[in-house]
This record gives structure tokens, sequence and C-alpha cells, in this order.
């Protein structure tokens, strides 16, 4: 091959890398009680809509999201560590009776050292 | 197993109204035209279209997804093979999150369907305050959007209930899986208690060889 053409080759390579689309998973957020509209939750520091009937479930890229609720003032509580794995759902229950809100996993993933609580589908 | 079942009426019912809307412009289109209004005429249906297309693309996707499910139901009853089970589960996991991708509430679809009711819900409020048109003409525009609103809301509903549908069919599949797993677990673990077994009976073989040997050893002279 031209040697030339090399770092055009390189750049078309890199470019297709970066359209195939990543691995994803999924979150299922729910709360207990329902969550009222001025509940604000944050996956990796994205705001999410508020949750129709109190549940939501949403595409996430595989890896660990953390998942962060509004205190008072603006701070940003983080709630829990959230595992995705490619094509699996993990559900997660946010107890809004606690103060503060509490995570609930369904499954609990075993981290060492053990942090923060982390949920895994 | 259970197949996944949408809502054809309500999607069928956004259609129709989406179409009526449509047939319904031409005569209204001059005094719209006139008002210098066309972009926006074309604008408020839009959304409603672009959601009932993608409805319909996904209720294709559902059918071959029941029949994906069946076949792999009746596959995996027969298989005794726990790889090539888990194997089928993985696939029809990528079947179901294929599905239930497309649904989620940060997904396309959920977004065009939002997008859908919110134009519906301000075409009302618009047209009840709208003085351009007869008082029966006014009240034909309402009525349709009315309904267009209500199936369009239907619509979203049952496309929330698709969402928890698939979510736990994923679970589901999710548990059989590990459940798999944990066999395989156990049937490795069985495999290396058989090799210890065949290990500890091979040592005490060769011990029992080696005591005959020693107790077969007579000293010179005795």
């Amino acid at each position: 091959m031209d040697a030339r053409r090399l770092p055009f080759c390189a750049l078309w390579i890199a470019m297709l890398a970066a359209c195939t689309p990543k691995d994803v998973g999924f979150v299922e957020i729910k709360t207990f009680p329902v969550a009222t509209p001025a509940t604000m939750l944050y996956l990796d520091s994205v705001k999410l809509e508020p949750l129709k009937s109190g549940s939501a479930v949403l595409r996430q890229q595989v890896g660990t999201a953390k998942l962060a609720v509004e205190a008072g003032g603006g701070q940003m509580a983080l709630l829990c560590d959230i595992v995705v794995r490619k094509n699996r759902i993990t559900t997660v229950t946010i107890s809004l009776l606690e103060r503060p809100p509490r995570c609930q996993c369904r499954n609990t993933a075993v981290v060492e050292p053990p942090a923060v609580r982390s949920c895994i589908g | 197993m259970d197949t996944v079942s949408f809502g054809h009426s309500a999607v069928g019912r956004v259609l129709v109204m989406g179409l009526a809307l449509v047939f319904a412009a031409p005569p209204l289109s001059a005094r719209a035209f006139a008002a210098g209004n066309t972009s926006a005429r074309g604008d408020a249906i839009a959304p409603v279209e672009d959601f009932s297309r993608e409805l319909d693309k996904l209720k294709n996707s559902f059918g071959e997804l029941g029949k994906k499910m069946d076949d792999s139901a009746k596959a995996i009853d027969g298989y005794t093979d726990v790889e090539k089970t888990r194997k089928e589960i993985e696939d029809l996991r990528g079947a179901v999150s294929g599905l239930l991708d497309a649904v989620t509430d940060n997904g396309a679809l959920a977004t065009l369907g939002d997008k859908a009711l919110t134009r519906a819900r301000d075409k009302l409020k618009e047209l009840e305050q709208d003085t351009r048109f007869k008082p029966e003409e006014k009240n034909f525009l309402i009525e349709q959007w009315r309904k267009l609103r209500d199936d369009t809301e239907r619509a979203n509903q049952e496309l929330g209930s698709a969402r928890s549908r698939f979510a736990e069919l994923l679970r589901t599949l999710q548990a059989n899986e590990d459940f798999i797993d944990e066999l395989v677990q156990i049937r490795q673990a069985q495999k290396v208690i058989d090799v210890i077994h065949q290990l500890t009976r091979d040592i005490r073989g060769a011990s029992d060889q080696l005591q005959h040997l020693i107790g077969g050893i007579k000293p010179p002279g005795a």
C-alpha cells in the first residue's frame, strides 16, 4: 500500500470505530413512594426527566454509572453506583422515606473495598 | 411463552386520525396560506406522523420477536447441553434488549411520543383561542385534535406497558441465564471432585504397591 495513504486509512478506521454503536444495557429506576417532579435525579451527572408513575427504564452505556439526587442548595448527594452490563437490566428502588434517600438494589454487587452501595443486573 | 402484543387499535387510530387531518387540510389550506401559515400546519402534524411511523416499525419487530421467542422456547426445552441453552438465552436476551432499547424512557420513540402529545395539547389550546374559523370549523378541528390527543395518550400508555413487559422479560432471561451459570459451576465443581477422587485412588494404589514392595524386601539371611 502507498505509504502516503496510511494516515488516511488510519483516520478512516478510527472514524468507523467511533461510529460503531457502543454496548448498552438498561437501568430501571423506581421510587418509593412515587417521586414528585421536585425530586431531581441524576445518572452520571445527566439530569433525568421526572419519572412517570415513579418508574423509568433507561438505556445506558455499559460500565458503572453513579446515581445521585439533588439535595438542598443544589448539592448532589450520591445514592449508589449502578453496574450496567451488556443487554442486561439493573433494577434499583430509591426509598424516599429515608433521609437521605437510599438505594435498594435487586442484586447487590460485591465491591472491594466496600464503599458506596453498588447495584448490578 | 407469552408474546408481547401491542395495541394495534390505538396505533391504527393515530394513523387514521393523522391521515384524516392531512385530507382535511386542502379546503383549509387556502385560508391558512392566506394567513401565511403553511409551514406551521405542516409542523403541527409532523410529530404525530413521525410517532405513528416509528410505532409501526416497532410493531413489525414485535411480531418477529414473538416468533423467535416461541422457537427459542421449543429449542431450550429440547436441550440438555447447558452451553447451547446458555447461548440460546443469550441470543434471546440480545433480541429483547433490542426492543427494550427502542421503547426506553430516554429512547427515540418515547421522545417522539412525548413530543407528539405536547404538540396535540398545545394545538388544542391554540385552537380554543383561535378566531380565524367559523364555529363549526373550529369545533371540527378541536374534535379532531382531541381524538388525536387521546389516541396519542393511549399509544404512549401502551408503549409504557410494553416497556414494563420487556423489562420483566429481560429480568427473567437474566435470572435463567444466571441459574444456568450456577449449574455450569456446580458441574465444574463436580468434575474437580471427580479428579480429586481419581487422584486419591491413584495415590492409594501407588501407596499399596509401595507397601507391597517394602513388605517384599527381606533382609539378607532372614
